[in-house]
């Protein structure tokens, strides 16, 4: 299979899954309409009808482990090629990848030391 | 043919699966419960919030379960057996499962409801602390394996498997596998009792029905992923190769369902810290380990 | 009463029946899961088995097709209970468990006994009806008042025009804006506001900030419609703050005195019109009324209270300082900004503990909250996943002691009935303070007989909380357990209580071994000051308190209370686990328990006082007996004492740490007076 093809054949998977919730939507339809009640669109809060939106700023409390998320993702992108030619390689790709490493982990020791590390 | 085939086999697992979850959270074990519980879920009003974000809304779960299909597709059944064999396997299942966390920001975003909202945000929180991991883990697969695809994955896996070569990526896959299908104790998004369903909350009807056949897909693919990373895939005596990793398979997912059961939802400030200290520089001594390990392997079979 | 069935369900979905209808039918009909009120942890307290009976809980009334109503529910909670049962996606159904007082739902589709075999037997019948009619072309809706929203419209520019119809706005010309509010109606029965009323100032107020703050949002923006709420946050973010320092004395006394609830209300308007201005603030008042025209009483109070506050935040801001007022009006004049700076975006928004500003959104946890006691309405405003602010009331406490005064043996049925979760130990406390007025003297083989039967209690309190915090923190074995035990030490006979110690303490070993779980609840839920603390909770900081150590009856079983240091969720479930195994010995050396019962002759008179150590600490009771006539003087009870250890035990806490914290403390909301 080329590689077209399979990616063409991912992506008709994928429309075959967005078409199977269709057919549920189209049974759970042909069934009829939702009742339109006093109430029942509100969202569930334990009782209380909460009508208040509460799309807001957010405040995530784990900013700080997401930062260094950003610098550990980004360095990963260059791993995966790095470890599908290690072996080949061989000890120079130790030696280069565990120099770029040990500046990343550095940096996770010194973000740790720092107090990135925790529930701001 | 083989799509067909890979497809009702990840239905079929899904469907056992759902009968264990099932089984875990009201103790009776019945084979028919997940089609009642569909069959009953599909004539039930699926209600949309009112003041919704209705894109959001209606793609969270659809695109969830989007997500655990596509990247069941790379992963091999047995030799042949697989959907599509991309070059860059492993890390399509990273870069699929990673609409997971989207979907679940989708879900939580989408109905305007305040313990959805906080689910959603929970979970992007434990991607921060899982997806390191879980990328460094398959990294040390990789370089045994000199290879992305899955199939050579398997292959290089035949004298011993990932899981005793390197247990330590073993370990940290499997911990970071539970908590990206949100299974307990890592159910801080879902959280029956601290958000009342969280990101679920808001779903009823068929697509309810969606979002928890997208989350039994999604406990299979990832138990598949155990086996085809560190389980050795379909190698084994006697049973045909498929078997194999049906069997191995369904044994990780129960081990993932039964776990939880036994500990209590760790709290977000210790996942993230256990695994930001502990499990990234221990996946990080796992590569240095495997990249010794595999050195001094072709240095001594070159002196041989 | 048995077991009684109606003709067709009444929450049936408005459809005609296909061969697929009546195939769902009958998977729905298998597949029935509950959503309890008031609470699993009540029905477990009756001995009631949801499980066995083939009824999965749900934490959610969305994934719920039958509501379970367990004994009567007060008054206070009837509102939630509708609210929760319009909230379930049809089919949907209604189960009355051991009471027939449910008029504020439909007509039960099945109601039973409260007795185990009557309830099996009743979801038996439920599946029936579900399966013979899931689904009808003639089905009701569910109207009730408390449910009602009605929409009003307002002008963009001039947020004190309200108006019930569509038209022009007679100050500007502009089109009105229509948006939702809420109905408080006069077909409701007089409490029926209770539920929300006993938040008391803080919800109203806040809920008055609301709707203001959407007219101030689309005053400022121009919108109409609802496309940028986010947006519409950040003005509520800043009404929060500044509001708050004018709201802060009048939402406070109604937080104290629910009951006060009106004049405290006119008071905080009161101080709402004295920093209000001139013909502006008349003319505001006036339109309001006209608006408001055929509504009730209790509409225009908020109308205006509303009102209110929003001119004192205008001035506030003006006053506080003409740049800040006037960045405040900028940012809203100019609408739609798609650009504005942080600086502006930020602008008057709580500051977090970390002192990034954010928006809070006040979120409530109760009173039907799966992880906490039915009837505890908690509210958290919550700060992203981190609780700025906890507000804690009853919503199913006694209305007032005073309700309970009446002859002798009527006050000891009253008060029993009092908290479902600890029937026992009320009785036993107004016996014991019947008893002391009357001079009665209580012959030791009845004391240890009540002391066994007090101690059971305990037990089956302790497991029952254990069960639900369980289920809180996401431990489902534990939960389970728990669960199980409890409902076979309820049903126990003597021999069967014998096989439940080793299990109990098996249940404690386990827990205390748990990976992780020592880990999860050390260090929660501390509490900075245990003064005035009881039961439980004191011992579990270290504090010898235990009304227990000063009777006779303990003493002569070799009573010894149980003290653990730690003063965190973690000491207090192994302080309620070890009462539980030491409880099960007092049972077993104080032989057969007998419930409470008897009393001096209906003439006495005098003073009494007693004390009982509850399942969660001591209760306190001090009456007066005039010829068989009781009159509570006094009434104290431990979950009244702990409602104040809400807040140090939530605020600046990330949500799921609060809500263990809460629950930690084994509060009863049925033991609060409102």
């Amino acid at each position: 299979m080329s590689a077209l093809a399979q990616y063409a054949l991912l992506l008709a998977l994928a429309a075959g899954v967005v078409g199977l919730a269709l057919s549920l939507h189209g049974i759970s339809r042909s069934l009829g309409k939702p009742r339109e009640e006093e109430g029942k669109d509100v969202p569930a809060t334990a009782g209380k009808l909460h009508r208040d939106p509460v799309w807001a700023r957010y405040h995530v409390r784990y900013y700080g482990y997401a930062l260094l998320f950003l610098a550990f993702d980004m360095e990963m992108a260059f791993m995966y090629p790095w470890a599908v030619v290690y072996k080949e390689l061989g000890l120079v790709a130790l030696l280069d990848m565990g120099v770029f490493l040990a500046i990343l982990f550095l940096g996770l020791l010194y973000g740790w030391s720092q107090g990135a590390l925790r529930r701001q | 043919m083989t799509t067909v085939l890979v497809i009702v086999a990840l239905l079929v697992g899904a469907y056992l699966v759902a009968v264990l979850e099932s089984w875990t959270s009201t103790g009776r074990l019945s084979f028919a419960s997940p089609l009642l519980a569909g069959l009953a879920l599909v004539g039930r009003e699926s209600l949309v919030p009112r003041k919704s974000d209705r894109i959001f809304f209606e793609v969270g779960p659809v695109l969830l379960l989007v997500s655990a299909v596509l990247a069941a597709a790379v992963l091999p059944l047995s030799p042949g057996l697989i959907i599509t064999d991309l070059t860059t396997g492993a890390l399509f299942v990273n870069a699929a499962l990673a609409y997971v966390m989207v979907a679940l920001l989708m879900a939580g975003w989408g109905p305007d409801g305040a313990y959805a909202m906080v689910g959603g945000f929970r979970f992007l929180g434990q991607l921060v602390g899982y997806s390191m991991p879980i990328v460094m883990a398959i990294v040390g697969v990789a370089m045994r394996a000199e290879s992305l695809v899955t199939t050579q994955i398997v292959e290089s896996q035949v004298t011993l498997p990932n899981a005793v070569y390197q247990p330590v990526g073993f370990m940290i896959f499997f911990v970071a596998a539970m908590a990206v299908c949100f299974l307990p104790p890592f159910d801080l998004p879902t959280a029956p009792g601290e958000l009342a369903g969280g990101v679920m909350a808001e779903y009823t009807g068929w697509r309810l029905a969606v979002m928890r056949l997208a989350r039994a897909v999604l406990v299979v693919t990832l138990a598949a992923s155990v086996t085809v990373f560190y389980l050795g895939g379909w190698n084994g005596p006697v049973l045909p190769p498929w078997a194999w990793t049906a069997v191995k398979t369904l044994a990780v997912a129960a081990v993932m369902l039964v776990a939880g059961r036994y500990v209590p939802r760790l709290r977000e400030e210790h996942l993230l810290a256990w695994y930001w200290k502990f499990a990234i520089p221990l996946a990080l001594l796992n590569i240095l380990y495997v990249g010794i390990v595999l050195i001094a392997g072709s240095s001594s079979s070159m002196s041989m | 009463m048995s077991v009684r069935v109606s003709a067709k369900l009444s929450g049936a979905r408005m459809a005609r029946a296909s061969w697929l209808g009546r195939l769902i039918s009958k998977a729905a009909a298998r597949d029935l899961s509950a959503f309890v009120v008031p609470g699993p942890e009540v029905a477990r307290a009756r001995g009631l088995d949801l499980r066995a009976a083939g009824l999965d809980f749900s934490p959610t009334p969305r994934h719920a097709s039958v509501l379970v109503v367990v004994g009567r529910v007060p008054e206070g909670l009837r509102e939630a209970a509708d609210v929760v049962y319009a909230q379930m996606p049809r089919p949907r159904a209604v189960l009355a468990v051991g009471t027939e007082d449910v008029w504020y739902l439909p007509e039960p589709d099945v109601s039973v006994e409260l007795d185990q075999d009557e309830l099996n037997d009743g979801v038996a019948k439920l599946r029936r009806l579900f399966t013979e009619g899931a689904f009808d072309p003639e089905a009701e809706d569910f109207e009730v008042a408390a449910l009602r929203s009605r929409t009003q419209y307002t002008c963009s520019m001039h947020p004190e025009v309200v108006q019930d119809v569509p038209g022009t706005c007679p100050k500007c010309g502009m089109d009105l804006i229509p948006r939702e509010a809420a109905v408080d109606d006069g077909h409701a029965p007089a409490d029926q506001g209770l539920g929300g009323h006993a938040h008391g100032g803080h919800d109203h107020a806040h809920h008055a900030g609301m709707t203001h703050d959407e007219r101030a949002a689309e005053e400022g923006q121009g919108h109409t419609d609802h496309s940028h709420p986010g947006r519409e946050y950040r003005h509520d973010g800043s009404q929060h703050t500044e509001a708050r320092p004018t709201e802060g004395p009048g939402a406070d006394d109604e937080e104290r005195n629910p009951k006060e609830h009106g004049p405290a209300h006119s008071d905080a308007r009161g101080g709402h019109g004295s920093i209000n201005h001139e013909g502006m603030d008349h003319g505001a008042h006036d339109l309001g009324e006209e608006g408001h025209g055929h509504e009730k009483h209790g509409c225009m109070d908020k109308g205006g209270m509303n009102h209110g506050s929003h001119e004192s935040m205008d001035h506030g801001a003006e006053k506080s300082g003409e740049h800040e007022g006037h960045g405040g009006h900028e940012g809203m004049d100019h609408g739609d900004m798609e650009f504005m700076s942080m600086v502006e975006m930020t602008q008057g928004t709580p500051r977090s503990s970390d002192g990034l500003q954010m928006e809070w959104v006040e979120t409530p946890f109760g009173p039907l909250f799966p992880g906490l006691p039915g009837g505890l309405a908690l509210t958290f405003t919550l700060d992203g996943d981190t609780v700025a602010e906890a507000e804690a009331a009853s919503t199913v406490g006694a209305r007032a002691w005073e309700d309970l005064n009446g002859p002798v043996g009527a006050f000891v049925e009253r008060l029993a009935r009092v908290d479902p979760l600890a029937p026992v130990s009320y009785r036993l406390l107004a016996l014991r303070a019947v008893e002391s007025a009357a001079g009665t003297r209580v012959e030791s083989e009845v004391e240890l007989a009540r002391v066994s039967a007090l101690e059971r209690e305990r037990v089956a309190s302790h497991l029952n909380w254990l069960a639900g915090f369980g289920y809180l923190i996401g431990y489902s074995w534990l939960a389970r357990r728990a669960e199980e035990l409890q409902l076979a030490l309820l049903r126990a006979d003597a021999e069967g209580m014998a096989g439940i110690r080793p299990e109990v303490r098996k249940l404690a070993r386990r827990a205390e071994w748990t990976p992780l779980l020592r880990r999860k609840l050390g260090g929660l839920g501390k509490v900075p000051d245990l003064a005035g603390v009881t039961g439980p909770v004191a011992r579990a900081g270290g504090r010898w308190t235990d009304a227990r150590m000063e009777e006779e009856t303990y003493r002569s079983v070799g009573f010894e209370p149980v003290v653990v240091e730690g003063n965190d969720a973690l000491a207090r479930m192994r302080v309620r686990l070890m009462e539980t195994e030491r409880s099960l010995d007092l049972v077993e050396k104080a032989g057969p328990s007998a419930m409470p019962s008897g009393g001096p002759e209906d003439s006495a008179s005098g003073r009494g006082r007693a004390v009982v150590e509850t399942p969660r600490g001591s209760a306190t009771l001090v009456l007066t007996l005039n010829a068989g006539e009781a009159t509570v003087a006094e009434l104290e009870t431990p979950s009244t004492r702990h409602m104040g250890l809400v807040k140090p035990v939530t605020e600046q806490r990330e949500l799921g740490d609060a809500l263990a914290g809460v629950a930690s403390l084994d509060l009863s909301p049925w033991e609060i007076a409102r």
